[in-house]
């Protein structure tokens, strides 16, 4: 009991320093967590809340627009985050031994698109892709090809929109790339050659296998972001054609702000931050294993 | 050792009350509109593009909250028992019901808000909106018809003071209908035309093959839009072409019939034949309103505030000038189709009763004014003693006047019309897709609309009261 004492007393400095973040912690991340999970057992109007145990979630599971929206948002994970992984490592294994110059010139070529907004670049697909007054239709009209509609068909939506994530956030995973590729040792690469390794056998066994844990780190946050991913489908398909590109994030958003369902956006949100946890398990084991 | 110590701790503690002291502090003046002392009261007066100016789109500086910011000021001057600040915010009518959802659930909704009833009936039924009898006196009730009355009342109880109203038309470009030989379809320019049908066929048919390319470049014939929840009312009137009375007289959906089915395969038939601008299910209300403004539709939709603005956006030369005239939206049977928006303003329940009873008296005010009623001239006036006195000035009012026997409720004033029209525009977005036939899309509309219908009525404090 003393020596448990003497050891707060001892780390007082310590958690009084950390005080303020935890303070934050606590009241915008982990309180919201707890209402969310609270309210997601209520039926909230605006004058009364009724508790009605798991009924939001019986609901949710039996809505069919649901079950679309969490189809779409894991077609959306695997594709996006394949295509940002195979892409990045494709780029950076290509360019990370090259001139330093031509490398900064290519990174920045790829990063522009991740700081323009997502809003912005959106806006600019739509102004591209709108079937009605868009210049790529309106150029398929004029050519007197077949003018088809990416946002309108149920088949194409959901590529194009994969397509315009990926081209947005691809940036991000080639700086991280190219950083780790660089950190590689060098002597490995020049043992490999007087060892006659080809360029290929030196990407595929030594440079891939060395820059796992940016690739593992790649995938995790690429999984968080796109499973929230709001912004591209609010703005260029609001969901449709009939709900065919709606997400999680959307069902959730037009459940709490346009349908005014709390209860049932809560309950959403609830699911969404299970499947974020479970997702970032072996991350944190990851990190766990280092310590 | 323990004056180095000493010196962290204090630098930690400063930090952590730092922090503390960021998170409690409070500005006593900046109370987001809360009452500032006894005799100073500020209220937020929010309301969705209208019309632009005091009187007038033409007035210099108009814009869509010039109304409402001249109206405060005159309040102010006058009103004896406080001392009136009023903060105007226009919103977008698609950003409409996310903000206010926002706001009442944070406890922050705006004093009063003016708009179309049929979009803000729901938060009367959800008990957000305060009744407004106490300030409707005998005067404005013999001013005022009662049908429009009728459109504000919520049970017992008025929920809106009527303003204006918008009769919901079709407006074409009688250029482009000159230009593809359709001169004998023309109206006069104060003149709602109506055609039959097989006329209305046979213009779009014409307009599609006989519009001179080289002068009308990349132009459709008419417009149709299901993206959003925007695409509800000249949708639903279409969907009444053939005949469907769409609620029954318990207020349930019955569009999944013959009728209703007819009228959808109608609306597929016209995209899928090329008589509508490319891409409807992916296109919104203010799309093909700027392509109609551009001339890249000869028909599209429009009310009569609507038709002002674009009539000014010529006149200020925003948008190319063309001869644009009124049409009614045809039906099977040749009686026209019409419909009308009744503005006004409701005021919420904000549970600050100084703040409620200011707000009551600046919807009076602003409802009652002489001077200021004039301003619904750029609707349609509710109040028979202004359309009187603009008869003159606005032959087009007469035009109205004449068609308002064949005007339709297209809300049918049943609780959740705003998650109604959320359901709406996918069944149509999968009818244009070909991802549903017209039966099975007319059919789903009536089964989830139908839900939507009851759950709201199970909700609604009216109906439970």
């Amino acid at each position: 009991m003393r020596i448990k004492r003497e050891s707060i007393k001892e780390n007082l400095t310590g958690y009084l320093f950390i005080a303020p973040q935890l303070l934050l912690f606590l009241v915008f991340v982990v309180y919201p967590i707890i209402e969310g999970i609270r309210l997601s057992l209520y039926r909230i109007n605006y004058q009364s809340e009724t508790f009605i145990g798991f009924e939001n979630y019986n609901r949710l599971f039996a809505d069919p627009v649901f079950v679309k929206s969490t189809i779409n948002t894991v077609v959306f994970v695997v594709f996006i985050v394949a295509l940002t992984v195979i892409f990045a490592l494709f780029v950076s294994s290509a360019i990370f031994d090259k001139n330093a110059k031509y490398v900064s010139f290519i990174r920045g070529s790829y990063y522009i698109p991740v700081m323009v907004s997502m809003v912005v670049m959106s806006m600019v697909w739509s102004f591209l892709l709108n079937p009605a007054n868009g210049l790529i239709p309106y150029a398929a009209r004029q050519l007197e090809l077949t003018s088809v509609n990416f946002l309108g068909d149920t088949n194409l939506v959901l590529p194009v929109i994969i397509f315009v994530t990926f081209a947005t956030n691809v940036g991000s995973a080639i700086i991280l790339y190219v950083a780790s590729m660089i950190g590689v040792p060098k002597d490995i690469f020049e043992a490999a050659e007087i060892d006659g390794a080809s360029r290929l056998e030196i990407i595929f066994k030594i440079l891939i296998p060395m820059v796992k844990p940016t690739t593992i780190y790649i995938i995790i946050m690429n999984i968080i972001a796109v499973l929230k991913i709001f912004v591209v489908i609010q703005l260029l398909t609001g969901g449709g054609p009939n709900n065919a590109s709606t997400t999680l994030m959307y069902f959730l958003y037009n459940n709490a702000f346009k349908y005014n369902q709390l209860g049932t956006a809560s309950a959403v949100g609830v699911i969404m931050f299970l499947i974020a946890l479970v997702l970032s398990i072996p991350q944190l084991r990851a990190m766990f294993k280092k310590d | 050792m323990f004056k180095k110590r000493f010196l962290a701790l204090t630098a930690a503690v400063v930090l952590v009350l730092s922090i503390l002291a960021g998170c409690t502090g409070k500005d006593p003046v900046k109370s987001n509109g809360e009452s500032k002392s006894k005799d100073q009261v500020e209220i937020s007066v929010w309301l969705t593009p209208q019309w632009k100016g005091v009187m007038d789109p033409s007035e210099e500086g108009a814009d869509y909250d010039s109304f409402f910011k001249y109206a405060a000021e005159k309040f102010s001057k006058q009103y004896k028992d406080h001392d009136v600040k009023v903060n105007v915010q226009v919103v977008a009518g698609d950003q409409r019901d996310e903000l206010l959802n926002v706001n009442l659930n944070g406890g922050t909704p705006p004093d009063i808000f003016f708009e179309s009833v049929f979009a803000m009936g729901d938060y009367a039924h959800r008990g957000a909106l305060v009744p407004l009898n106490d300030i409707v006196d005998d005067e404005a009730k013999k001013d005022i018809t009662q049908n429009y009355w009728e459109n504000v009342t919520f049970g017992d109880d008025v929920y809106f003071y009527p303003f204006s109203h918008m009769p919901g038309t079709l407006a074409y470009n009688a250029d482009m209908f000159k230009a593809a030989g359709l001169e004998e379809y023309l109206g006069g320019e104060n003149e709602i035309k109506t055609w039959s049908l097989a006329d209305y066929e046979k213009i779009l048919k014409t307009l599609k093959t006989d519009l001179p390319k080289d002068k009308y470049s990349n132009a459709f014939p008419m417009a149709l839009y299901a993206l959003n929840n925007q695409a509800d009312t000249w949708n639903l009137a279409y969907l009444r072409m053939f005949g469907n009375e769409f609620f029954d007289g318990k207020g349930n959906l019955v569009i999944d019939d013959a009728k209703g089915e007819k009228a959808a395969e109608w609306l597929k038939k016209i995209y899928k034949d090329g008589l509508t601008n490319p891409g409807v299910e992916s296109v919104s209300s203010n799309d093909v309103n700027a392509m109609f403004q551009n001339q890249q539709l000869a028909i599209s939709f429009t009310n009569s505030v609507l038709f002002n603005n674009a009539k000014a956006d010529m006149e200020s030369g925003k948008t190319p000038k063309f001869d644009l005239r009124l049409a009614n939206i045809p039906s099977e049977s040749g009686d026209p189709l019409t419909f009308t928006y009744v503005t006004g303003a409701a005021v919420f329940n904000t549970e600050d009763e100084t703040r409620m009873k200011v707000s009551k008296d600046f919807v009076k005010f602003f409802s009652t004014d002489p001077e200021l009623v004039k301003a619904s001239k750029n609707g349609v006036p509710v109040r028979t003693s202004v359309a009187e006195e603009f008869k003159a000035e606005k032959p087009l009012f007469e035009a109205y006047d004449k068609n308002a026997q064949y005007m339709f409720n297209f809300t049918g004033n049943v609780p959740g019309y705003s998650q109604l029209r959320q359901v709406l525009y996918p069944e149509l977005q999968a009818l244009y897709t070909g991802q549903k036939s017209a039966a099975e899309a007319v059919k789903s509309y009536q089964e989830s609309g139908n839900k939507v219908i009851e759950e709201s009525k199970a909700n609604s404090v009216i109906f439970n009261k």
